[in-house]
């Protein structure tokens, strides 16, 4: 269980997006549960904090125009995060994010 | 109660209202009980009926084509065999678990007992995985097979092919699928317009040295993404029929498909816009067909990843070609993927649109590149319309008469001989050979009627009795021209 000011998140790679942050898949992350304005930390903040403190190499590839890229599913508590706010979403303590590229064809 | 005043001049911000990527509510449009998983195209569905509303769409994708004649009997039948394309993309992964799910695996959710003829039954005898390694295309590129091996192993009830792509180059291929071994290797000059082809008898070139050789003469970048999948597939087609395969299921999803849509129709491929999402193969002296099905053409891609994702499947991954991204399908690609995310419905409209076109005029001969029909009198219309040759000042005397370019469609033509102002690729050989099926082809009775000449038989200096036309492209003079068209002039009057 994480601390008052902080929640723990796990993120975690499929369809080879695991390439762009280190090869690895599972990420346990320990963010603060409020940013700027105390505004409560959500999927924009964590796709930033990803972009800023794990993504090795070509951002391009992850994301565009300040969001996640066209042709990655992402899946928040195994729901679509159409379905959640997308990147409004509050993140809450225990939440799984999982980020799958469905780039890869046929 | 919402107002209709700009948003500006009402201290608001300027800013559209962003759109609701689901009708309605969360809850599953299917069983209406379930918080929904998933958006497919606006409606939401639960994890629950999300697997049976893809198998079923599945289902519908094949079963209508299993049977010689579709209005006979209801059970189930195919004449042959099944063979299955695993490139290692999450939509081969899918479609390989589906049809092991619905058609190989053992079922245990029927009433029945275990000597019911239904379990005993299946309806093609024998299941084949195929995959077709391209890693020889370029040096350094990571060679997948054990990974996609291991992938194919889970379902045992499937047969594990692998083919190379170097194997269109390989006479000992080419004669262990059955093809008649020829004569001699024939090379074609992708320099020329014509595409002129000559023969050479004992050759031995090195299948992966000729593959890289036809990859490296392409003119075109665009021309290298299209020639690979147009390999791989004649040899899934030549591999099936050596197997006895009636049905061959590809995974193309919707988003792929609209993408091989829209970017072969953009290079030249619109006559067989049909063929792209449904086509039946005739092998040549055979007298039944080989039927292509993509049955995940209404699956999306994302259905398709959220599938892979929901059932656990090991998804190997495509190896990506270097050199490609400017390319007309990967730009494609960008520009589907992009459609796909805010309209979702287009894309499967791209497709629906595509499904309702026909050629107006049917065709009797079949590409012997692509396999494919080609349209009728192509080569007079693009003798009219096209500017057949860019370079002017060439001089080099033509000492074959034998053209590829009447045996192949028009997207085929453009392939290989289309150059770009940028983006070429450097060539290191004009004479390049081609590929064993084409090969055999030109030299079968159908296309007879092209003479190829031997290059033992013509040295460069003279032709053969037979082609004494020698035909040479130099620049003229305005005083020539006008000489050699004086007699058509009619004079000026004066007035």
């Amino acid at each position: 269980m994480a601390s008052e000011n902080t929640l723990k998140v796990k993120i975690e790679f499929g369809g080879g997006l695991e390439l762009l942050f280190d090869n690895k898949r599972i990420y346990d992350l320990e963010l603060p549960a409020t940013f700027e304005d105390d505004q409560p930390s959500n999927v924009d903040f964590l796709i930033r904090y990803m972009r800023d403190k794990l993504l090795k190499e070509r951002v391009e590839l992850f994301m565009e125009k300040d969001t996640i890229r066209p042709g990655i599913l992402v899946l928040i508590n195994d729901t679509d995060w159409e379905l959640e706010g997308e990147k409004d979403y509050a993140l809450k303590d225990g939440d799984e994010i999982v980020f799958i590229s469905t780039l890869h064809g046929g | 109660m919402s107002s209709c005043g700009a948003p500006a001049a009402e201290g608001g911000e300027a800013l559209m209202q962003k759109r609701q990527k689901y009708d309605k509510s969360k809850n599953c449009v299917r069983c209406k009980d379930n918080i929904g998983n998933i958006v497919v195209r606006h409606a939401v569905y639960c994890k629950n009926c999300f697997s049976p509303m893809i198998a079923a769409k599945f289902r519908r994708g094949v079963e209508p084509y299993v049977n010689e004649a579709p209005k006979g009997r209801r059970r189930l039948k195919a004449s042959g065999n099944i063979l299955v394309g695993l490139s290692g993309g999450v939509g081969s992964t899918v479609i390989l678990d589906l049809v092991n799910q619905s058609y190989f695996a053992p079922r245990t959710d029927t009433p029945g007992g275990k000597e019911h003829p239904r379990f005993n039954e299946r309806i093609w005898q024998k299941g084949f995985v195929c995959y077709v390694d391209i890693s020889a295309v370029f040096p350094n590129m990571r060679d997948r097979t054990n990974e996609v091996r291991n992938a194919a192993k889970t379902y045992d009830a499937l047969e594990f092919i692998l083919v190379r792509l170097e194997n269109a180059f390989d006479d000992s291929w080419w004669t262990s699928v059955g093809g008649k071994p020829s004569n001699s290797e024939l090379f074609v000059d992708f320099a020329d317009q014509d595409l002129l082809i000559t023969a050479i008898s004992d050759s031995n070139t090195d299948p992966v040295a000729a593959l890289r050789t036809f990859i490296s003469a392409l003119p075109t970048q665009t021309a290298i993404s299209q020639a690979i999948p147009t390999l791989v597939r004649v040899l899934l087609l030549y591999t099936a029929r050596h197997l006895g395969v009636s049905h061959v299921l590809l995974g193309t999803s919707l988003t792929s498909l609209s993408i091989s849509l829209i970017s072969s129709i953009s290079q030249g491929g619109g006559f067989t816009v049909r063929e792209e999402s449904d086509e039946q193969w005739m092998a040549p002296g055979s007298t039944t067909p080989i039927r292509i099905i993509k049955p995940l053409q209404d699956v999306g891609m994302k259905e398709c990843s959220a599938w892979a994702w929901w059932h656990g499947l090991p998804v190997v991954q495509k190896e990506k070609l270097p050199g490609t991204g400017q390319d007309i399908a990967a730009l494609t690609k960008d520009f589907i993927v992009g459609l796909e995310k805010d309209y979702p419905s287009t894309v499967s409209t791209i497709a629906k649109t595509c499904a309702k076109l026909a050629p107006k005029h049917g065709s009797v001969r079949r590409c012997l590149l692509c396999e494919r029909p080609i349209q009728e009198g192509i080569d007079d219309w693009l003798t009219r319309t096209s500017i057949r040759s860019l370079s002017i000042g060439n001089t080099t005397p033509r000492f074959s008469t034998a053209r590829l370019t009447p045996s192949l469609c028009y997207s085929c033509h453009t392939t290989l001989t289309s150059k770009s102002s940028r983006g070429a690729t450097k060539s290191t050989s004009s004479f390049v050979r081609l590929p064993v099926w084409l090969s055999a082809g030109l030299q079968s009775a159908e296309y007879s009627m092209f003479q190829i000449p031997d290059e033992r038989d013509q040295p460069a200096e003279k032709t053969s009795a037979k082609d004494t036309e020698v035909w040479q492209t130099r620049k003229i003079g305005q005083q020539e021209m006008k000489h050699a068209i004086g007699d058509f002039l009619i004079e000026d009057s004066g007035q």
